[in-house]
């Protein structure tokens, strides 16, 4: 779990080492990069579509979402970020941000400046193979979304996006008890799935009386792992992280 | 046409994003590469395989989709002339989606090592090869928006127009007048619809007078009416770049 004492890009490296060995020197550099800490609430803007932000942003405790607003004026979620995710690496070279990104969670975010960040991917090619790694992750996460928006139904849908969770917030150790503290609300987990909030609400009901989690206010028990996988027909393949499901033998 | 050379387009599409040195150059057009051609329909790259090779699209169409467990089938983009299909699989080592051509496809393969050589050397095609996963990722998000969002009209105009713009960006068709040799059944799949909609969406959006579509030939007749029944701004493609 996060503590105060918790370096504010610890996350960042994490997330850099699920896909490439890092050698000690260029963990180093990574953490070294300078950065600004801010903290700020919920529901604060860190990019809005249309922006040309300076900085890259590192999420160093709390959680974001990215959305884009249709021409009709509806909200589709279309990523969650969590501790270690740098939530604007795209912005160092399109110009113009392609969407906003606003957080769910009160935070702490790291700016980093770009040439800083630049510099180690065109001087250190390890840290470079990772940035890249990382970014094809996130795109490989997009386009299984795309798939759960596209072709499941509810309750796969909401049942993928909370495995996808656990895996993902697992990796970074922030997973606790087979659980966590879900930080959108229903209306949000309806964008995330093109749904609407009635329907997620629906859906929570039945996976938690078929005894696939619990939930306390906000709080998701994974109760049955095993099943919730299934219902949501979850392969954690397209998150690359490793085939182990370190999760499975926890329980 | 054919380049000259096949990693040309290679060159052509990373110099956009990047300015590469005579030397940068050189490196992509010494990949070693094979040339391999794919029938219609054909798998060009299965979900699950571990990735020893990168396919770079020559000539024809190309899609990557997922398949569920109920046999039903999500495209997740369509791919162009000078695009590589499965650029992330060379580097994160397993396909997590599978590749089919639409219609005859040649391809250009290169040993994933040699990429990866590659990328290591040569730090302006690293940060070219990141511009293009970001400009991937861009469109990906966009998608997902096009599937949970829209209506089923606003979908199938907004692929159209994206799958304009990219093509005619790459040189191909006029007046827009353009090879399209998606069928029906793909266009659904790659907007969550079934057949049956997706057919009667195009019949409305052609007797609208925006579209006509038949035999492999779309003409877009009024691409501003296209635009806006698609909610299409092109800004998410950085065509910019």
């Amino acid at each position: 779990m996060s503590t105060s004492k918790e370096h504010p890009l610890s996350y960042l490296l994490r997330q850099l080492e699920l896909y490439t060995d890092l050698p000690v020197e260029e963990r180093r550099l990574v953490l070294d990069l300078p950065h600004r800490l801010r903290r700020l609430d919920a529901g604060s803007y860190l990019v809005r579509e249309g922006d040309q932000p300076t900085n890259c942003m590192v999420l160093a405790k709390g959680y974001a979402y990215r959305q884009k607003v249709t021409g009709d004026g509806s909200r589709q979620i279309i990523a969650v970020c969590i501790p270690g995710d740098a939530v604007d690496l795209q912005n160092m070279f399109l110009e113009v941000s392609d969407h906003s990104v606003q957080l769910l969670t009160q935070a702490d975010v790291a700016d980093v400046p770009r040439e800083a960040l630049q510099k180690l991917v065109l001087t250190r090619p390890a840290i470079g193979t990772a940035i890249i790694k990382l970014t094809l992750v996130e795109a490989s996460i997009l386009r299984e979304w795309v798939v759960n928006v596209g072709r499941r139904d509810a309750r796969e849908r909401i049942a993928h996006i909370l495995c996808e969770f656990a895996v993902r917030l697992e990796s970074r150790g922030l997973l606790s008890d087979h659980g966590f503290e879900l930080p959108m609300t229903q209306e949000q987990l309806a964008d995330a799935t093109g749904l609407t909030s009635v329907h997620v609400n629906r859906v929570l009901k039945g996976l938690e009386a078929d005894g696939l989690i619990s939930r306390k206010r906000r709080h998701i028990h994974y109760a049955d792992w095993r099943a919730l996988q299934d219902a949501g027909d979850f392969s954690r393949r397209y998150l690359h992280i490793s085939d182990h499901d370190t999760i499975a033998q926890t329980f | 046409m054919l380049d000259v050379h096949d990693l040309a387009p290679l060159v052509r599409r990373w110099s956009k994003h990047v300015d590469l040195a005579p030397d940068d150059e050189d490196a992509i057009l010494a990949l070693p590469f094979t040339r391999r051609s794919f029938g219609k329909d054909a798998y060009v790259i299965r979900e699950g395989h571990e990735a020893v090779e990168c396919t770079l699209l020559l000539k024809g169409f190309a899609f990557r989709q997922k398949l569920l467990r109920d046999g039903s089938r999500q495209i997740i983009s369509f791919h162009i002339p000078g695009e590589f299909l499965d650029l992330q699989n060379g580097i994160l080592g397993v396909a997590d989606h599978n590749v089919q051509s639409v219609n005859r496809c040649e391809t250009a393969v290169v040993p994933r090592a040699a990429l990866a050589d590659l990328l290591a050397d040569k730090p302006a095609i690293r940060l070219a090869v990141w511009i293009d996963t970001l400009i991937d990722a861009s469109i990906f998000r966009e998608w997902i928006v096009n599937v949970g969002r829209r209506d089923s009209r606003a979908r199938i105009a907004h692929l159209l127009c994206e799958m304009v713009t990219r093509l005619e960006r790459n040189g191909a068709g006029s007046d827009g007048i353009l090879d399209f040799p998606l069928t029906q059944e793909q266009l659904a799949d790659a907007t969550g619809l079934t057949a049956v909609h997706t057919n009667r969406t195009l019949q409305s959006l052609r007797r609208d007078g925006l579209i006509q579509l038949s035999n492999g030939i779309l003409r877009v007749l009024d691409r501003k009416e296209l635009r806006e029944v698609g909610d299409f701004e092109e800004l998410y493609l950085h065509q910019k770049l």
